[in-house]
């Protein structure tokens, strides 16, 4: 078949060709041994988004990129095998908080970190070989078809509408191909085209923007880790990319507010005024005169905050950011991306004996993956959230909970590994997730109480501190009940 | 116009005036950055009695001052220009003792002038301790002290560790020298005081009129009589810890907070028994010495004279003028970045009492390690805009936390320590009460601390999205709604940068005072004199677009350096000097190196961002 032809049916068609989606297409096509089945992958770039996107995966992840043989191909790419994070509350005053993957019993030791761009490559050439997977490059999907007489939806058709059948889709000449499928799987990011399309509500939430630049050698002390410095306008995150014949390369992100404080070459100039002072001093230097020297734009992409949709729909799955996505700051995006795309292949290996001509993945089986999905998700947003609340610092409780988060990191390995664990979606029992927000809340009335320079701050001061690190933390209520219900109910 | 014209003309001579600022500054006697009232100078006279360490030419260099700024209706006046009874009081007295003749006509004037004004009872507390170390009072002149407080622990909120930093070195020698009683041998000027048909001296009322006051009145009395009372121990404790806090004080540039301070104290420790040749007080005496510098008086034909400043060399003048003043526009003077680096606050001080921020930010002058300064800090971090280093990159990152850290509960922030502007002590209704404070909150001073600060933050990319910058910001906008009407140019003009950094265009505080600030134009695009309209022109530069009024006000700054340039013979021209905020008795500073300054800074500015000056109408083909 031409790179510009369709069939007029498939089992499955996934719109998006990013990390989720290339991640579902191997794995469904991993899980149907026999051939059976035929998956279309559509995306509207042609070659790689322009935009930096998520290049950090947790071990849990990596595992994932590991089982459908990835992994192997990543590494000689490039890809770097990453220890953990390193958290510095201030690099020069404080000794950071190292939070090594490896202390996590049962865990893998190692996550994985690849540069986004390579990581598609490698994807895309990955599921190209598979015989069931059809990639087309630079495809835009118009419309969804409706059960009904193959009506599509039109954007303002609601989710009642019934089961979703197919898509319309336009090739790169322009020309619309309407083609039908058992199961459509939205893997298009967070502002997800199919999402919108099906009629499913969500809270789009714009954060900020974050920008990014890329270091050579940075002088970390913990090269291999995933180094979050904070003390700024804006927590920054640094962690290697690359692994080349030069030595590794890094990714820098800084977290802009909403408004852009400064715009093109000035953005630079802002960054090393306000941000880079921050940094360790080693990697100070080199930072600002990488940003110094930058000819060109920063590399910006908007973050968002994506309260999880419902995942599923008849006829649709959601899978990736599509499905609820955070604040970049726990870097755990890529990974509930591969976690999405190992469930859902789960689900079309029971299924994997249905005759041809029933669909691959019915009802209950999106029922079962959405079950799942909604175990992990709302945990790790939840954690996102906060984390990048207290990261960011804008309010005196969320400045309380940052001093409180280091102060219970400090107080002993075993809380250290805790934390790690959920943050790398590694631990999701609800009494842990319990656990550890109460005992932060302990720290945050202790940290608060007591300054850290001030030999007789006021009393005022000390209260204001409490009651707004006490009413941060009372709003989170909410969410931790949630998270501790969405681990215990059965449907 | 084209580049070479009038405008880079008016530029190169701004910078040479800075230039010529800046080698009067660093001659072997430099020239007085900041200029306080004749106080400290009639004060460094009169303790000379005690010290002997005056030379006669620094006497007659203080005496000329202190001639000098005698008004011809025989007063001393304050900046805003009204006789002052205190001043009058001491600039008096300081004539006499050094042996100006009383009878002469300016004296008799000037001794007029203090009995019209009440006397020296209704002066101040200074001039009342000065009586009564002199014998000519009975110390029940000045507030007594109870001893105790110094035995308090520093968070109580009547221990003298709340008071201002100013206050605090004040109150504790003025205990010390009333526990002596310290008597010294000078003019005893009893003509200053009113007497009652008794010929007995009229005493002071130390209280506010009213109830709470009779009460303080009242229990004043008591602590005088329980001083006469035996108290042992507790009493040479608290006296021991009192003494202990001056010794404390003492600076690595031997000083204590300021001239003044540094004087009483000098004073409390000859009166502990210290002997004048002790190393402290030879510390202290050339600490004083370095504070002094010469002023030019205006006049048909301007004159040197020596004054006595509050500090030395102030490095916000430093940090402002060597900015300015290098071999081309906008470069630096050399190593100018480098002794301010020197210079920051690198050892815990009292101001981190109550401000949770580890060590860093600036004081007023360099070795001065013990008290930071948030106007200081502001100016020393202006100064290190775009020098990007990593020894800056580390002192902008603590000063940024400094700043934060010195946030008020109301929003401002303060200058020396917080709550330094509302002090629990000076709630009791003493008459002196207010200067235990450093300033007040509503001061025109706090507006611009706080406008400056909001403008450095953003800056280092603290913005609105942090709730205390939103709280600064509110702050502000309350305080222009409540006196924004009152402020002047320059204060109006720092408003308008701060919220030009801070606010976006529509925002209401930033669009209400910058609508002030174009009121206040002239027809002659002025804003007043030359240093109004250098800052207005900076703050228009800073609301971004170029506009007609920015033209205008760079046009008269232009044809002022021109005929500024024609008229003056001396290498820089006397210009309106900038009001300071000052401390305790000496509110207000001038700063005589201001004009010159931002003139340059705004011609320069307005080069580097407009461009070039438009052809004003009469010019134009039209």
């Amino acid at each position: 078949m031409s790179s510009t032809s369709v069939e007029d049916r498939y089992d499955v068609i996934i719109v998006g060709a990013g990390l989720a989606g290339c991640a579902a297409a191997q794995a469904l096509a991993r899980a149907d041994p026999q051939h059976r089945r035929s998956i279309l992958v559509v995306d509207l770039h042609r070659g790689v988004s322009p935009r930096f996107s998520g290049e950090f995966i947790h071990p849990r992840g990596a595992e994932v990129l590991d089982e459908l043989g990835f992994y192997g191909r990543l590494i000689s790419a490039g890809a770097v095998d990453v220890d953990g994070f390193v958290v510095m509350e201030n690099a020069e005053h404080d000794a950071p908080v190292v939070l090594d993957y490896a202390a996590i019993p049962g865990e893998r030791s190692r996550g994985i970190s690849v540069h986004h761009k390579t990581l598609v490559r490698v994807l895309r050439r990955t599921i190209c070989e598979r015989e069931q997977v059809t990639l087309r490059e630079g495809w835009r999907v118009t419309d969804l078809l409706r059960q009904g007489a193959g009506q599509s939806t039109g954007q303002s058709t609601g989710q009642s509408s019934g089961a979703i059948t197919g898509v319309v889709l336009r090739d790169r000449e322009g020309v619309e191909h309407r083609v039908s499928c058992d199961l459509v799987i939205g893997a298009d990011g967070k502002a997800s085209s199919v999402r919108k399309l099906a009629g499913i509500p969500d809270r789009r939430e714009t954060l900020g923007f974050t920008a990014g630049i890329e270091v050579t050698d940075a002088r970390l002390s913990q090269p291999l880790h995933a180094n979050v410095i904070l003390g700024g306008p804006g927590p920054m995150l640094c962690y290697p990319i690359t692994r080349g014949a030069e030595g590794l390369s890094f990714r820098l992100t800084f977290d802009l507010p909403h408004a852009l404080p400064a715009k093109g070459r000035e953005l630079s100039d802002y960054l090393i005024d306000a941000f880079v002072p921050y940094l360790p001093g080693p990697l100070a230097d080199q930072v600002a005169a990488a940003l110094a020297e930058r000819r060109g734009q920063l590399e910006l992409a908007p973050t968002f905050n994506l309260p999880a949709p419902p995942a599923t729909a008849p006829g649709l799955a959601l899978v990736g950011d599509a499905a609820g996505c955070s604040h970049p700051i726990t870097a755990s995006g890529m990974t509930m991306g591969l976690l999405d795309a190992k469930y859902l292949a789960r689900e079309a290996r029971r299924r994997a004996g249905a005759r041809v001509g029933t669909p691959w993945l019915d009802d209950r089986s999106l029922r079962r993956y959405r079950l799942e999905h909604d175990r992990y998700v709302p945990t790790r947003q939840a954690l996102a959230d906060s984390i990048f609340e207290a990261f960011r610092g804008e309010g005196e409780g969320a400045r309380g909970i940052r001093r409180a988060l280091f102060s219970y990191w400090r107080s002993g390995e075993r809380q250290r590994v805790r934390s790690l664990a959920l943050l790398a979606c590694a631990e999701r029992r609800p009494r842990i997730f319990l656990a550890e927000y109460l005992k932060t809340a302990h720290h945050v009335l202790h940290s608060s109480l007591a300054p850290r320079h001030a030999s007789h701050y006021p009393v005022s001061d000390r209260l204001r501190q409490v009651h707004g690190a006490v009413g941060l933390a009372g709003t989170k209520v909410g969410v931790v009940a949630q998270v501790a219900w969405s681990q215990l109910r059965v449907f | 116009m084209t580049v070479g014209g009038p405008l880079d003309a008016a530029i190169e001579r701004s910078q040479s005036w800075c230039r010529t600022w800046w080698s009067r500054f660093h001659q072997p006697q430099p020239w007085l950055a900041a200029i306080p009232d004749v106080g400290p100078s009639c004060e460094v006279l009169l303790a000379d009695a005690l010290f002997h360490d005056l030379e006669p030419g620094e006497r007659e260099g203080l005496l000329a001052w202190v001639r000098s700024q005698q008004h011809e209706d025989g007063s001393w006046r304050d900046m805003q220009g009204e006789p002052e009874l205190s001043l009058t009081c001491l600039g008096y007295w300081a004539r006499v003792q050094a042996g100006d003749d009383p009878e002469s006509e300016d004296l008799v004037k000037a001794l007029r002038v203090i009995h019209e004004l009440g006397g020296a009872r209704r002066a101040n507390l200074c001039v009342r301790l000065w009586l009564a170390m002199a014998g000519t009072v009975e110390w029940d002149w000045v507030p007594a002290v109870p001893s105790e407080l110094y035995l308090l622990p520093e968070f109580a909120p009547l221990s003298p560790a709340r008071l201002s930093p100013w206050a605090r070195q004040m109150v504790t020698a003025l205990h010390l020298l009333a526990a002596g009683p310290a008597h010294i041998h000078v003019h005893d000027a009893a003509e200053l005081l009113l007497y009652n048909r008794h010929d007995e001296p009229i005493p002071p009322r130390l209280t506010t009129p009213g109830l709470a006051g009779d009460l303080l009145q009242a229990f004043d009395t008591s602590i005088r009589l329980a001083h006469k009372l035996p108290r042992g121990a507790v009493r040479r404790r608290a006296l021991t810890r009192a003494r202990r806090w001056i010794e404390d004080s003492q600076q690595a540039h031997g000083g204590w907070f300021s001239a003044r301070p540094t004087i009483y104290s000098l004073l409390a420790l000859r009166v502990s028994g210290v002997r004048s040749d002790d190393p402290r007080m030879r510390r202290g005496l050339d600490y004083l010495r370095r504070a002094r510098g010469i002023v030019a008086v205006e006049g048909s034909e301007p004159v040197l004279t020596l004054a006595q400043g509050l500090t030395g060399h102030p490095l916000a003048e430093l940090a402002s003028l060597g900015g300015a003043a290098g071999r081309e526009p906008g470069e630096a003077v050399a190593g100018v970045h480098e002794r301010l680096l020197a210079a920051e606050i690198a050892r815990p001080g009292p101001w981190q009492r109550r401000a949770d921020a580890p060590s860093g930010g600036w004081s007023v002058e360099a070795d001065a390690e013990a008290h930071l300064d948030l106007r200081t800090t502001c100016s020393v971090l202006h100064a290190f805009r775009g020098t990007r280093t990593s020894a800056t990159r580390a002192s902008l990152r603590r000063a940024a936390e400094v700043m934060l850290a010195m946030q008020e509960p109301d929003g401002s922030f303060a200058r020396f320590e917080r709550g330094e502007a509302d002090v629990p002590l000076s709630h009791l209704p003493w008459r002196d009460a207010d200067q235990l404070n450093l300033g007040a909150p509503e001061d025109e001073g706090r507006v611009v601390l706080t406008a400056i600060v909001l403008r450095e933050l953003a800056v280092l990319g603290w913005r609105r999205e942090d709730d205390r910058i939103a709280r600064a910001c509110a702050w502000l906008e309350q305080a222009h709604a409540e006196r924004g009407h009152l402020w002047s140019v320059a204060t109006v003009a720092e408003v308008v940068r701060a919220s030009a950094a801070q606010c976006v265009p529509d925002h209401p505080l930033r669009t209400a005072c910058e609508q002030l600030l174009r009121s206040r134009q002239r027809e002659d695009g002025s804003f007043g004199d030359e240093l109004s309209t250098a800052r207005a022109l900076i703050a228009m530069i800073a609301c971004g677009e170029p506009c007609v009024q920015a033209q205008r006000a760079a046009r008269h700054l232009v044809a002022r350096v021109g005929l500024l340039a024609r008229e003056t013979l001396a290498d820089a021209p006397s210009l309106p000097d900038t009001e300071l905020p000052g401390y305790g008795l000496s509110p207000r500073l001038r700063d005589p190196s201001a004009g010159v300054r931002d003139i340059h800074t705004a011609l320069l500015s307005f080069r580097r961002e407009v461009g070039e000056l438009a052809p004003s109408p009469s010019e134009s083909p039209a």
